[in-house]
This record gives C-alpha cells, structure tokens and sequence, in this order.
C-alpha cells in the first residue's frame, strides 16, 4: 500500500465528502485521516489514503477530477512523504493569541517572529470581522515551542511585533486552557 | 484542538474580569529553628526563610508567565511564633517579628503571616509573651501579620483570651494612631483557625504541616460576577437554582487555574503542594468585588435584607465548584467579606446600608467573619472584647472558622473615614451600638464551654 494526500477546495454544499469518499472508495482506497474546515463560504478538506500499489495515482485524479468538476470543486493530490524530512524538536504547546484591529500583514508579521524562533505551527485561526468588539478581530496560533527556545527572548521579540502591529498578544502554556475548560 | 470559546473566554477573563491568583504562600516550619539563645534563633529563622524562598517571588513569576496568569501576592506562612519561640519574652518576641519582616522585605514578598498563638483553653508561657507583643510587633514591622485562635468548637471560647485580645487591638491601635490603627489590619482573632491558610492576617503554618508547603489562594469575584450578568442578560428568567450552577462552574475555572499555577511553584521549589484555598477575596478595585454580587443577583446592596440568603449560596456554590476542581482544598475557602477591602462593601457601608449587626449576621454563613472593620476610636476594649465573644460563638456554634478583624480608629468617630491603603483599602467608620456597657460581662473571664454535637437546633 502506498498514501496519498489529496486536498479538495470550493464553495461549500452538502455532498462534497460524500462524493470525495465515494470515489476513494471505488478506487480501493482506504481513507486514514481527514480534516476539513468551511472558511466563510469555501469548504476545504485534506483526506490521507492509503491505496493498492497496483493502483496509479493519475487514474485516481483523473476521476476526481472530472467528477468534481461539476460540483465546483478543485483537487490537487500527491504522494505522501514518508517521515524523515523534517524532525520536530522536543517541544511544549503554547497558545498565542492576539487581539486587535485589521490590517495588511497582520499574519505574515507574527508568524515571521515565529519562524524565525524555529517554532511550529500546529493550529491557526484567524478571524476578522471588523467593528468596535475587539473579540471580533483575533488569531489563535497553537504552536510548538521548541524546550531550547530563550522564551524571554521570544516574548519580547512577539510583544515588540504586535506593538508594531497595534496588536494586544498574549503567550500562554496550552495546559491553562485544558485546566479551565476541561474535566 | 482548543475551541475558539475556550480560548477567548479564557482571555476575556484575565483582561476584563480579574481573573488572576491572589497568592502562593509558602509555608515554612521554623520548628528546627528553636534555640534559647535569641540572637542564633534568629539566625535559623532568617537562614531558613531564605534557603527555601529566596526565590519565591522569581519562581511565581515566571509560572505565572508561563500560563498568562498573574501571581498578584507572594507571602511566606510560618509556625506559630508562640510555640517555636516559647522561652523568649514580649520584648525578645517583637525583636523576632522584626526579624521576620526584614527577611521579608529581603526576599521582596509583602506580607508574612504566623506571629500567632492558638489559646482557646488556656496559655502557655509564649503565648503570654507572644500576645503582650503583638502592638509593638506590628506598629514597628511593616510586613508582619499575627493571628490569635480564642475558641474551638471542641474547647468552647476562652474568655480571658478573648479579653485580653479586646485589649490587644486598642493598644495596637494607639501605637499606630498617625496611620489610623493600621497595626489591627494585620491582626486576626480566630475560631476554629485552619492550619493551611495561605490568605493574610490568618496565614499560618500550623503543627500537623509538612517541613515546606505551598498553599494558593484563587480569587475571582470579578469573573463571578461578570459570568451571572451574562447569564441574566441572555436569559432573564433564570432562577436561583440556575444561578448556583452557574456560580459553581465559574468557581471549577477559577480553582482549576490556582491548582495549576500552585503546582507548578511547588514542583519547581522542591516542595509539597498542600491545598487550594477556593475563596472568593476582593481587592479595592472596580470590578474585583463581593459586594458587587449581590448586586448582580438582584438586590440593591449587600446588607439589605435578602444578603444572607443570598451570601449563603454563593458561598456553597463556590465550595460546591471548586470542590469538584481540586481534591485539596483547604484555608479558609468562601466568600470574603472584607469591608476596607472591597469597594462595593465599603461604599454600603457608607451609605448607611449596611449594618455592623448584619454582617455578624452574614458571618454566620461566609467563610470568615468581621473582618476589615473600621470602629470609633473611643471604641472600649471591654466593648471590642464582646463584639469578638459573639463572632467565636456564631463560629464554635456552627463548627466553623470566624474571626475578627477590627480596627477601633484611633480619634475618630462613627462616619469619619479610616484610610488604610494598597490592598487594604478605606472605609467608613462604623456605628457601634451600646458602646462601654459590656465590663461586667467580659470581666467575668472562664471559658464558655464546648457545645453539644448533637441536639444541633
């Protein structure tokens, strides 16, 4: 058996993952992990499969293409990379948080400092609505933060970015939000 | 994955509500440090102290960073002074209490809690000297903090000590007159004191303690507060019953948060972690308050009728929630009740609206007692000994923890202000009724015998 990734992208409507797991299924494809999430009006999925070695990956895009096409559906699919390129570090999970008004380059400013602290993303939400509530213009980074990060250095340089930004950022260990919001 | 919800309702918490942990207190026992030479004693007290929390306030701190929780308080708790220094005398016993409030002041934390004696059936020798002390222990110290326990539900109330503290506090107050009595604002009188406090006047380490402990203290008022006004703005026709549940989920958050951060300052001090205090404890600042609750639950002002009522659910359901959050909870855990200390109280006082005779009343079913009490100046001892006799009876009654902490303001009277300062606060004068008459009641001394356990009406 071999994996394949294959990303599925366009307006949401009942249907898409039935349709996606149908065509896996007649291609023998065995689905392993999906996710997907609905941005406004656009539904995105990420399904990893594993397939028969006999089966070609072309013959499987081929069908999915042409048979998501009329649903308005883009797909892109590739081999899974096998484990090995890239190793994470020993790491803990912090929550980054910012809050504060819309503006060009709110993300690639934050996550600048991130990358250049080697610090992994694992989970973003970003969401900006506009208007006076300032719960309405907020980025949720969960991220990975290797145990050998200078965290002081870190905080400032994140604190000295969103005061750039006019952004309010708070850092958080992920476990104060298990603590409080779960049993 | 976290939630959106979890996320930012965990932020709205700590920015617009308050949520914070109102302290880590370590507990140090100073059983070893027993010498009869004063000068070596207080060399172990100070060694000691120094070797287990110098790096307290650093270590609460960098948690407290850690998880985007403020530790606002850091305070060390120790054995009561009147056993472990029990040959010295009140003049050696208040050089120790300046020991103790240089070696605070030293490691930078602002309040050192165990200049205490537990009397409720009878004296020691410490415990004499310890009492004679206290009002020139805390006029000269800054940062120290003495507590008394007078009475028991298993010993009944000490009268003679309950006199005797009576006295205390006026000369407490007399030797900090230019600073409106503020010496008393660190004294507390206590029934049924628990020995792992972590909250001040009444932290102490207590004898059945391990060598080093951290005990917190969780606060959150403000989040209470704010969680029924959203509650009620949503859906107006919720009940009491409702209400409760919401009090009790919001406590679970609040107590979830002081057991993480208590931990992890343990763990990294190399020492236990003990409890969790779940009380609710106001500071003076907007919407970091009990009284306001009360509001928020319908009535016009604590000390209307309705208050006890409704401070006996809000104190259940705090024990109810936090209970569920933590296996160790301990202290004092309830409301607080400070008048000084919360604006909303203090303000109802001011008003007129809130009775001396009510919060005795409300003290029957909150976590602590009298406490943050401004009084006239003229106030007697006898008069102060009696309002103090009838907390510890409503205590040892009920087999739970009361105490008095009363500040009788030296030159002014009933509707004048007392200005304390920092998280102490300020507040009216209050009326006392039949002032001076009590002489005869209180001379009589003895101690009032244990209650019966059962028969409970």
């Amino acid at each position: 058996m071999k994996k394949v990734v294959i990303s599925v992208l366009g307006y949401d409507r009942p249907g898409i993952v039935a349709a996606v797991s149908r065509i896996l299924f007649e291609h023998q494809c065995n689905i392993e992990d999906v996710s997907q999430t609905i941005l406004q009006t656009e539904f995105a999925g990420v399904f990893i499969a594993a397939m028969p070695d006999q089966n070609r990956e072309e013959d499987l895009l081929a069908s999915l293409q042409s048979e998501l096409r009329e649903l308005g559906l883009s797909v892109h699919l590739k081999p899974v990379t096998p484990p090995g390129e890239w190793t994470a570090p020993v790491s803990e999970p912090f929550v980054i948080t910012t809050i504060g008004p819309d503006r060009l380059g709110l993300v690639a400013g934050m996550t600048e400092v991130m990358y250049r602290f080697g610090i992994n993303i694992a989970n973003l939400k970003a969401l900006f609505r506009g208007g006076p509530n300032p719960l309405d213009n907020v980025m949720i980074y969960e991220v990975d933060v290797p145990v050998a990060t200078d965290q002081a250095a870190f905080r400032a340089a994140l604190a000295e970015r969103a005061r750039e930004l006019g952004l309010d950022v708070s850092v958080q260990h992920r476990d104060i939000f298990e603590a409080i919001h779960r049993v | 994955m976290l939630s959106d919800r979890e996320v930012l309702s965990t932020l709205a918490m700590l920015k617009n509500e308050h949520l914070d942990v109102r302290t880590v207190t370590l507990g140090i026992s100073l059983f070893d440090c027993a010498s009869h030479d004063l000068q070596v004693f207080q060399q172990n007290v100070r060694d000691k102290i120094m070797r287990l929390a110098g790096e307290l306030v650093e270590v609460c701190n960098e948690v407290g960073d850690r998880y985007g929780i403020p530790v606002v308080n850091k305070r060390i708790a120790v054995s009561p002074i009147a056993v472990a220094a029990c040959s010295f005398s009140a003049e050696q016993m208040v050089a120790i209490a300046k020991t103790l409030d240089a070696t605070a002041r030293a490691i930078q934390i602002d309040f050192i809690g165990g200049f205490s004696a537990l009397v409720e059936k009878g004296f020691t020798r410490g415990d004499h000297a310890l009492i004679e002390a206290i009002p020139a222990a805390l006029a000269d110290t800054e940062r120290v903090c003495a507590s008394v326990n007078v009475a028991s539900t298993r010993a009944g109330i000490n009268m003679d000590a309950v006199y005797l503290m009576g006295k205390t506090i006026k000369r407490a107050a007399e030797l900090s007159a230019t600073a409106d009595g503020i010496a008393c604002a660190k004294l507390c009188v206590f029934a049924n004191i628990p020995q792992d406090i972590p909250f001040m006047a009444g932290a102490y380490l207590g004898v059945g303690e391990p060598d080093a402990v951290i005990n917190v203290g969780v606060s959150g008022p403000g989040v209470v507060k704010k969680a029924i006004d959203r509650a009620r703005a949503k859906d107006p026709r919720l009940d009491l019953g409702r209400l409760s549940e919401i009090i009790k989920r919001t406590a679970f958050k609040v107590t979830r948060v002081g057991e993480l951060i208590g931990r992890q300052v343990a763990q990294k001090l190399g020492v236990p972690f003990g409890v969790v205090d779940l009380s609710l404890a106001p500071t003076p600042n907007v919407g970091d308050s009990v009284g306001e609750i009360f509001q928020s639950l319908g009535l016009s002002s604590i000390g209307a009728p309705g208050s006890t009522a409704l401070l006996a659910l809000l104190n259940d359901a705090v024990k109810k929630g936090g209970s569920f959050a933590s296996s160790y909870v301990g202290g004092l855990s309830g409301a607080f009740i400070p008048v000084s200390e919360d604006l909303n109280i203090a303000a109802a006082v001011s008003r007129g609206e809130l009775s001396l005779e009510k919060l005795e009343a409300m003290t029957s079913v909150c976590s602590v007692g009298l406490d943050m009490i401004a009084l006239p100046g003229d106030t007697t001892a006898e008069t102060i000994a009696a309002i103090i006799a009838d907390e510890m009876a409503i205590g040892v009654i009920n087999k739970k923890t009361t105490a008095a902490r009363l500040i009788p303001v030296p030159g002014k009277k009933a509707g004048e202000r007392a200005y304390f300062g920092g998280l102490l606060g300020e507040a009216g004068i209050m009326k006392v009724a039949q002032n001076g008459v009590q002489s005869d009641f209180i001379s009589l001394g003895g101690r009032i015998p244990a209650p019966v356990q059962s028969l409970i009406n």
